[in-house]
C-alpha cells in the first residue's frame, strides 16, 4: 500500500513519474505525503495559515510527522513549530493525531490535545500553521 | 516534579450506547474516561468506553496491572462495559473499586452479571477485585488526592476531584445541577442571568484544570427532563465560571443528539461564557480525545 517506508523523507511534491496516478486520487493543488495506491482516494491536510498556506498535503502515509525540521515529513518553516511537532496516522478508516511533546502544542478545534481521533472539518493548530482536515471522500 | 496527568475520553454519551454516522464525531459509548500518570491508573465509571480501555490497557501495560476503578453510581450506563473489561479476567491483575456511599457497589456489579444476563459470573473474573470505601470525603491512591462529593441524581451519585502536583481534575457526572440553584426564581425570570450553584459545591469544582461535567441537556429541552438527574450545559458553564474552572468538558450527551446538536449545545454555551467575559474554555467531549496536564 505504502511504497514509502514513514521513516522516510518524502518530497514535498511529487513528480509526474511517481508510482501512482494523482489525477484518480486527489484534485487540486496538493503535495502528497507518502505513496498512494492506484485510485485511493485519500484524507487532506489543508493548510490554511502559515508559512506555505495555502496547500494541501494528502495523507498517503500509515503515518506522518509535521514540523519544522528535516526529519518530518512535512516541513514548514516556522520557528513556532518543533523540529518533530505532530503525528498524524492512519489506520483503516481511522485518522489521529498525537503531539510528539512539542513546545507549543498541538490544538484541536481551540483544545490544547495530546491526542485525538480526527474527522472531516477539524481545526488542527499547530503554532501559527492552521489546518482543517478533509476525509478521504465515500 | 510529579508526572503528566493524561485524560483521555473513552465513553462520552449518556444514557445508552449510540453507535452510528449521526454520532461518530462525539462518540456513541456511554461514561468512561481514563485518568493516568505514571503508573497510576485511574477510571471514572465502567460505561461501554471502558471495554475498549480494557483492551488498550493489555497493549500499554505489563501485568500485574493495577486499576482504579470510581464509579458515580450504579446505573447502567456506568457499569454495562464491567463485564466486557478484559483485564478484570487475568489472575495477575487487580482491580479496586471504590464505593463512596451506598456500600452496595460490588453487590450491583455481582447483579449484572447474574446468569440472567450475562454468561460469567462475578466470582469467575480472576483478577484480584478489592472494595475500598471512602471512610472520609478524601482518600489517597497512590500519587493523587481524592476528593468525593455527593450530588443531586435519583438513586445518588457522586463527583470526584482528583489533584496531583497542583492539577485538579474533576469528574462530575449525572448531577442535575439546575435542583441545586440558589437564585432559581431569578433565572426562570430571566434564562441570561448566572445561575448560581451552592459554595460547597463551588468549592469542590474551584480553580479545577478540567471539569468533567454532565451538560446533557439544552436549555429548550429541560423543561421536560425535570427529575431525571441531568444538567443543562448551560448551568454547567455557569458553575465552571464561579468556580474559576479553566477547561469545561461537556459530557454525557443526550443519545438523542447528532454530532451537529452537540454542536450546536456547545457554541450556545460558548457564547454564554462570552457574554460573561468568562476565561473558561468549554468543550464537547469526544471520544478518543486525550489531554495532558
Amino acid at each position: 500500500m505504502t511504497p514509502f517506508a514513514s521513516s522516510d523523507k518524502i518530497p514535498a511534491t511529487v513528480s509526474k513519474s511517481a508510482p501512482f496516478d494523482l489525477e484518480t486520487t486527489v484534485a487540486g493543488d496538493v503535495s502528497v505525503v507518502g505513496g498512494v495506491a492506484l485510485g485511493e482516494k485519500l484524507p487532506t491536510l489543508e493548510q490554511v495559515r502559515g508559512p506555505g498556506a495555502p496547500r494541501r498535503f494528502a495523507l498517503a502515509a500509515a503515518e506522518t510527522v509535521v514540523g519544522r525540521g528535516q526529519q518530518a515529513h512535512v516541513t514548514i518553516e516556522s520557528t513556532l513549530l518543533s523540529r518533530r511537532h505532530v503525528l498524524f496516522r492512519r489506520s483503516g478508516h481511522e485518522l489521529s493525531l498525537v503531539d510528539l511533546d512539542s513546545a507549543n502544542g498541538v490544538f484541536l478545534n481551540g483544545v490544547k490535545a495530546h491526542a485525538a481521533l480526527l474527522y472531516e472539518g477539524d481545526t488542527i493548530q499547530v503554532g501559527d500553521v492552521v489546518f482543517v482536515l478533509h476525509e478521504a471522500p465515500a | 516534579m510529579s508526572a503528566p496527568i493524561f485524560v483521555r475520553f473513552w465513553g462520552t454519551r449518556g444514557s445508552i450506547p449510540t453507535p452510528g454516522h449521526k454520532t461518530r464525531r462525539f462518540g456513541g459509548n456511554t461514561s468512561c474516561v481514563e485518568i493516568r500518570s505514571g503508573e497510576s491508573e485511574l477510571v471514572c465509571d465502567g460505561g461501554t468506553g471502558l471495554r475498549e480501555l480494557g483492551l488498550e490497557l493489555l497493549q500499554r501495560r505489563q501485568p500485574p496491572r493495577s486499576v482504579h476503578l470510581f464509579f458515580s453510581h450504579m446505573h447502567w450506563d456506568h457499569i454495562q462495559g464491567f463485564p466486557f473489561f478484559v483485564p478484570a479476567y487475568a489472575p495477575e491483575n487487580e482491580l479496586t473499586v471504590y464505593d463512596p456511599g451506598s456500600g452496595r457497589v460490588e453487590e450491583l456489579l455481582h447483579g449484572q452479571m447474574r446468569s440472567d444476563y450475562f454468561p460469567v459470573n462475578f466470582s469467575d473474573l480472576g483478577a484480584k477485585i478489592r472494595t475500598r470505601h471512602f471512610e472520609a470525603e478524601t482518600a489517597r491512591v497512590d500519587d493523587f488526592e481524592v476528593r468525593c462529593f455527593e450530588q443531586a441524581h435519583p438513586g445518588r451519585s457522586f463527583g470526584y476531584a482528583f489533584e496531583l502536583g497542583g492539577k485538579k481534575i474533576v469528574y462530575a457526572t449525572d448531577s442535575e445541577l439546575d435542583r441545586l440553584l440558589v437564585n432559581r426564581d431569578e433565572t426562570e425570570r430571566d434564562a441570561e442571568k448566572l445561575r448560581r450553584l451552592p459554595s460547597e459545591l463551588v468549592a469542590c469544582v474551584a480553580g479545577a484544570d478540567l471539569l468533567i461535567a454532565d451538560g446533557q441537556y439544552t436549555d429548550a429541552e429541560y423543561p421536560k427532563k425535570v427529575g431525571w438527574g441531568h444538567a443543562r450545559a448551560n448551568t454547567v458553564v455557569d458553575l465552571a465560571h464561579q468556580a474559576g474552572v479553566k477547561q469545561c468538558a461537556i459530557f454525557h450527551h443526550d443519545p438523542l443528539h447528532s454530532d451537529e446538536l452537540v454542536d450546536q449545545k456547545i457554541a450556545a454555551a460558548k457564547a454564554r461564557l462570552a457574554a460573561r467575559g468568562s476565561s473558561t474554555l468549554v468543550f464537547g467531549a469526544r471520544e478518543g480525545l486525550e489531554l495532558k496536564f
